[in-house]
């Protein structure tokens, strides 16, 4: 089904320059539905009924069971590549410590998300976390990032 | 937790849950741990981009005149979420997603959770299933609105009983005359039976229990002179002793045992008339006796006082007799010392006397 979809997306985009036939188009929407159908049997991290009370929330009407499954994938897709730029994030600052192997080797066990790498992470996407810092350690504390020295 | 222990938000519930999505999905992605701070924050965004998706599907449905989503306004939706992510163009959405669900781990949720939020009994569900259970609709309740811009399906009014408060009036009617009138006949009857009690006490038990109850019933007697009370209570005991003495000698009429409360009380018995006897004389000589006044009536020696009132005075030319002439005298108030003086002379006398009446028996 992949390898569909990504004939079906190639040969739309090729297809861009000319009016497209209906083929294509016909392979997108069989991969979508195939797609979907193989949604049911993947059981996303965020709850149907989480997801549910959200969209409502937002005026999303859809009896579809698919299309909100669709959505919750969605979310838990950027979540997880969230997660993960603050992980890489996480672990780029323990490699920079200026510290003895002992210590790293204790802090590389341990790694935990914490709200400075979250908002590096953050930033990329668009979403512009900041937080109040509880020490202020150095001078620059509490200015605007961008303005500090990385 | 997000609270700090202060007022429960409404959308707490669904706020605990993402962040329990959050944290499973940091873990899968390879930390160990995470701030609860930062946690919370992961689960705000998380939110956020859940509530940014619909409603920018919504608003995509309803460019093209739809109120329902389709697939494609999600999809678009999501393309316009991830624009900052430098995309490779258009239509690629869904093949980052399918590229996602097959690469991804498959990381189920901790806990199921119940559909939320509860419907309360009340509200209309999405189904438009009525379980409204509380009030029930005019229609329900077989009643037409009291205006025509009411329409019928809303809820019922309250029932008028519920808010006029209509004032209760005591229709008991209270007479105060009446009331003077019966509290009077009432005293009126407590005396008579008291009288009539008194009767009977002395022409059953002798002198005995007439002298006894002498200083009583003239305490409780209303309408006698409360004078009369103090003064007989000097006469009790010497009249008591006497009177046991004579005791035996009869219960009948005839003999100098009269005591001062027949002469008290006779105005107020004949009043009564044969009435107010009882009918249990058991002294077959007191027979007679129950409309009469004894006979025989003990001199009265009065002495007179200033400011002193004798019930004895408006009886004196009644009851005045003679069989034994007594210098006691056994009506009005005495000075100790006469009463002493009283005392004895009467003492002799019975003495004297009691052999005379043993004979008679």
């Amino acid at each position: 089904m992949h390898e569909e979809l990504g004939l079906g997306k190639k040969g739309w985009r090729r297809m861009n320059h000319n009016p497209q036939s209906s083929e294509g188009r016909h392979d997108d929407d069989a991969a979508l539905s195939d797609f979907l159908a193989s949604l049911m049997d993947y059981t996303p991290t965020i709850p149907d009924e989480l997801v549910e009370h959200y969209l409502a929330k937002s005026g999303f009407q859809c009896p579809d069971v698919r299309l909100t499954r669709l959505v919750a994938v969605a979310t838990q897709k950027f979540v997880a590549e969230v997660a993960g730029d603050a992980l890489q994030h996480c672990k780029a600052r323990q490699a920079t410590i200026p510290k003895d192997k002992r210590d790293k080797q204790q802090k590389d066990k341990r790694l935990v998300l914490t709200m400075e790498d979250l908002s590096k992470a953050l930033r990329e996407y668009g979403v512009n976390l900041r937080h109040q810092e509880y020490f202020a350690d150095s001078p620059s504390t509490g200015m605007d990032p961008a303005t500090r020295d990385e | 937790m997000t609270n700090g222990g202060g007022r429960a938000a409404p959308d707490d519930f669904g706020r605990a849950a993402a962040r329990l999505a959050a944290a499973q999905l940091c873990q899968a992605a390879g930390f160990h741990g995470a701030t609860a701070s930062a946690l919370d924050a992961f689960a705000d965004v998380a939110i956020r981009y859940l509530l940014d998706l619909g409603r920018t599907a919504e608003s995509y449905a309803n460019l093209a005149g739809r109120s329902q989503c389709s697939v494609f306004d999600a999809i678009r939706a999501f393309e316009d979420l991830e624009a900052p992510r430098a995309f490779s163009g258009a239509g690629a959405g869904v093949r980052e997603i399918a590229n996602f669900v097959e690469s991804a781990d498959e990381v189920p949720f901790a806990q199921p959770i119940p559909q939320f939020p509860v419907i309360r009994e009340g509200t209309n569900t999405k189904t438009n299933m009525n379980m409204n259970m509380n009030i029930p609709s005019f229609d329900q309740m077989g009643e037409t609105p009291p205006s025509k811009h009411i329409p019928a399906w809303l809820p019922a009014l309250p029932d008028p009983h519920t808010y006029i408060h209509t004032p209760v009036w005591d229709e008991r009617v209270s007479d105060p005359r009446e009331d003077k009138i019966e509290q009077a006949r009432q005293r009126r009857k407590a005396e008579r039976s008291l009288l009539s009690l008194q009767k009977r006490l002395l022409l059953r038990n002798g002198s005995v229990e007439a002298k006894a109850t002498t200083s009583a019933s003239s305490d409780s007697a209303a309408g006698l002179d409360p004078q009369v009370v103090g003064g007989d209570d000097k006469d009790v005991s010497p009249v008591v002793k006497v009177s046991d003495e004579g005791g035996g000698g009869g219960g009948g009429g005839g003999d100098g045992k009269r005591v001062s409360v027949l002469e008290a009380f006779g105005p107020a018995i004949e009043m009564l008339g044969g009435g107010g006897l009882c009918d249990e004389d058991e002294d077959g000589m007191g027979g007679r006796e129950r409309t009469e006044l004894p006979a025989a009536r003990p001199t009265v020696h009065f002495k007179f006082r200033t400011g002193k009132k004798f019930i004895g005075e408006s009886l004196d030319t009644k009851l005045r007799k003679k069989d034994v002439s007594r210098t006691a005298a056994l009506a009005g108030r005495e000075d100790e010392r006469d009463d002493k003086k009283r005392r004895a002379e009467y003492i002799l006398k019975q003495s004297m006397e009691n052999p005379q009446e043993l004979t008679l028996l």
